[in-house]
C-alpha cells in the first residue's frame, strides 16, 4: 500500500468512506485492522481454529459485501463484532442441537433405529493443529473461559480482553446495559470460583 | 478493631475499584473489610489475566482469501447513491441543498423569462442575426480561400468530364468497400478452436 492515504491516520469511518467508494486497499485495511480481534474472540468463543477462521472470514465477507448498509453514526467496531458473535453464537447453538441428537434421531421409536441414527465417535487422534490449539487455549484461565455460558463468554471477552466500554458491549449484544454489567459481575465470579485452587 | 463501615462491596462497588472511581467512603470499607478486599483482589487478578491474553491472528493470506469472496462496491450504482444520500443527517442536508439549488435556479429562470418575453425574443433575434451573418462570413472566406488554390483549376478541368469522375468515384468506392471487408475480417471472432501451445 505505497500508494494512496497514510491508513493509519484515517478513522474507521474515513477507511469505509474510501472502501465505499470501491477502493480495494480500503477493505483491505479494515481487514488488517479487525482480522486480530475478531479471529481471536471467534477462537474463544468456539475453541476451534479452523471452525474460527471459516466464522472470522464469513464475518469478514459479510460486512465488507454489505459496507453500504453500515451507518457511520455507530463505531465499525462494534459492528464487526456485532456480526461475529452473532456467527459465534449462531454455530454454538446448531452445536447444542447437534449434541443433543448425540444417543439417535428424537424421531427413532426402536432401539435399532436409535443406534443407527447415533453419532458414532471413534477414537482420534490428535493432528499438529489439536496440538497448537492445546498448547494455545490450554492456560487454566482458557480452560475456565471455555466453561462459561456463550453470553458471558461474549460480554467479559469484549470487556476484559478487547477492552470495549460497557455500553459498547450492550450495543454490540443488542442487551441492555443492566445485563451486561450483571453477565460480566457473573462471568467473573464464575472465573474466579474457577480458579480459586490456584490462589491457594 | 475498627468494623468496617456500610454494607459490603456491590459488584458495581467493585468494578469502581477496578477502574480506580471508587468513592472515599467505600475505599475505607475495603481497606477495613477483609471479605470484601479479598473477594476485590481475586477479581483484579481475574481481570489482569484476562487483559494478558495473546490476540491470536488467523493464518497467513486471510486478507486475501476473505478479498476473494468479497464483491466491492461501486460508487457509481444507483443503490449506492441512495444509501450515500441516506447515509447520515449531513450527507442528507447536502443532497437536500443541491437539489433546492438546482430546482430554485430552474424555477427562477423560467419565471424570469415569462416576466421578461421581448427581452427574452429581442436577444433570440439579435443571437440569431449575428449567428447568420458571422456564418455567410465564414462560408464566403472558405470559398474564396478554395477558388484561390493552385490546384483548384485542374480540379475543375477534371470534373468538368463526367466519365473521369465516375471512373474516379467508382475506384475510391471499391477501395472503401475492400477497407471495410478487410476491417470485418480481422475483428471476426475465430469460428474454430485455436490450440494453445503450452
Amino acid at each position: 500500500m505505497a500508494e494512496g492515504p497514510e491508513w493509519a491516520r484515517l478513522t474507521d469511518q474515513e477507511v469505509v468512506l474510501l472502501a465505499r467508494g470501491g477502493r480495494e486497499a480500503a477493505y483491505r485495511e479494515l481487514v488488517r485492522r479487525y482480522e486480530r480481534p475478531v479471529f481471536a474472540l471467534l477462537y474463544r468463543m468456539v475453541r476451534d481454529r479452523e471452525l474460527a477462521e471459516d466464522l472470522s472470514q464469513e464475518t469478514f465477507v459479510k460486512a465488507l459485501n454489505a459496507i453500504d448498509s453500515y451507518r457511520p453514526e455507530f463505531k465499525f467496531s462494534s459492528w464487526i463484532f456485532k456480526i461475529a458473535n452473532n456467527a459465534a453464537i449462531d454455530h454454538l447453538r446448531r452445536r447444542e442441537l447437534d449434541t443433543l441428537s448425540l444417543d439417535g434421531s428424537p424421531h427413532a421409536e426402536t432401539p435399532e433405529a436409535m443406534q443407527a441414527t447415533a453419532l458414532q465417535i471413534g477414537a482420534r487422534q490428535e493432528s499438529p493443529l489439536d496440538a497448537v490449539q492445546a498448547r494455545e487455549l490450554g492456560g487454566a484461565i482458557e480452560a475456565a473461559i471455555g466453561r462459561l455460558r456463550p453470553e458471558y463468554r461474549s460480554c467479559i471477552l469484549l470487556r476484559h480482553v478487547e477492552g470495549r466500554a460497557y455500553e459498547e458491549i450492550a450495543e454490540i449484544l443488542d442487551l441492555p446495559l443492566g445485563t451486561v454489567k450483571t453477565y460480566i459481575h457473573r462471568a467473573r465470579n464464575e472465573l474466579r470460583l474457577a480458579l480459586a485452587h490456584l490462589r491457594e | 478493631m475498627t468494623p468496617p463501615p456500610g454494607p459490603h462491596l456491590s459488584p458495581d462497588d467493585v468494578e469502581n475499584w477496578l477502574t480506580g472511581i471508587l468513592d472515599a467512603e467505600r475505599t475505607r470499607h475495603l481497606d477495613l473489610c477483609p471479605e470484601c478486599f479479598d473477594r476485590a483482589q481475586a477479581e483484579r487478578e481475574i481481570v489482569e489475566q484476562l487483559a494478558a491474553l495473546p490476540l491470536m491472528g488467523p493464518s497467513e493470506g486471510f486478507a486475501d482469501r476473505v478479498m476473494a469472496s468479497v464483491t466491492m462496491a461501486d460508487p457509481f450504482a444507483l443503490r449506492s447513491l441512495r444509501q450515500r444520500i441516506f447515509a447520515s443527517r449531513r450527507s442528507l442536508a447536502v443532497a437536500a441543498s443541491l437539489a433546492l439549488a438546482v430546482v430554485g435556479s430552474m424555477a427562477a429562470s423560467i419565471a424570469w423569462s415569462l416576466a421578461n418575453q421581448d427581452v427574452l425574443v429581442a436577444a433570440g433575434q439579435w443571437v440569431l442575426a449575428q449567428g447568420t451573418q458571422a456564418g455567410w462570413l465564414a462560408l464566403r472566406a472558405l470559398a474564396s480561400n478554395f477558388i484561390e488554390q493552385p490546384w483548384y483549376e485542374s480540379v475543375r478541368s477534371f470534373a468538368g468530364h463526367p466519365g473521369r469522375l465516375g471512373a474516379a468515384l467508382g475506384a475510391a468506392s471499391l477501395a472503401y468497400l475492400s477497407g471495410m471487408f478487410a476491417l470485418r475480417r480481422l475483428l471476426a471472432l475465430p469460428s474454430q478452436q485455436v490450440a494453445h501451445v503450452a
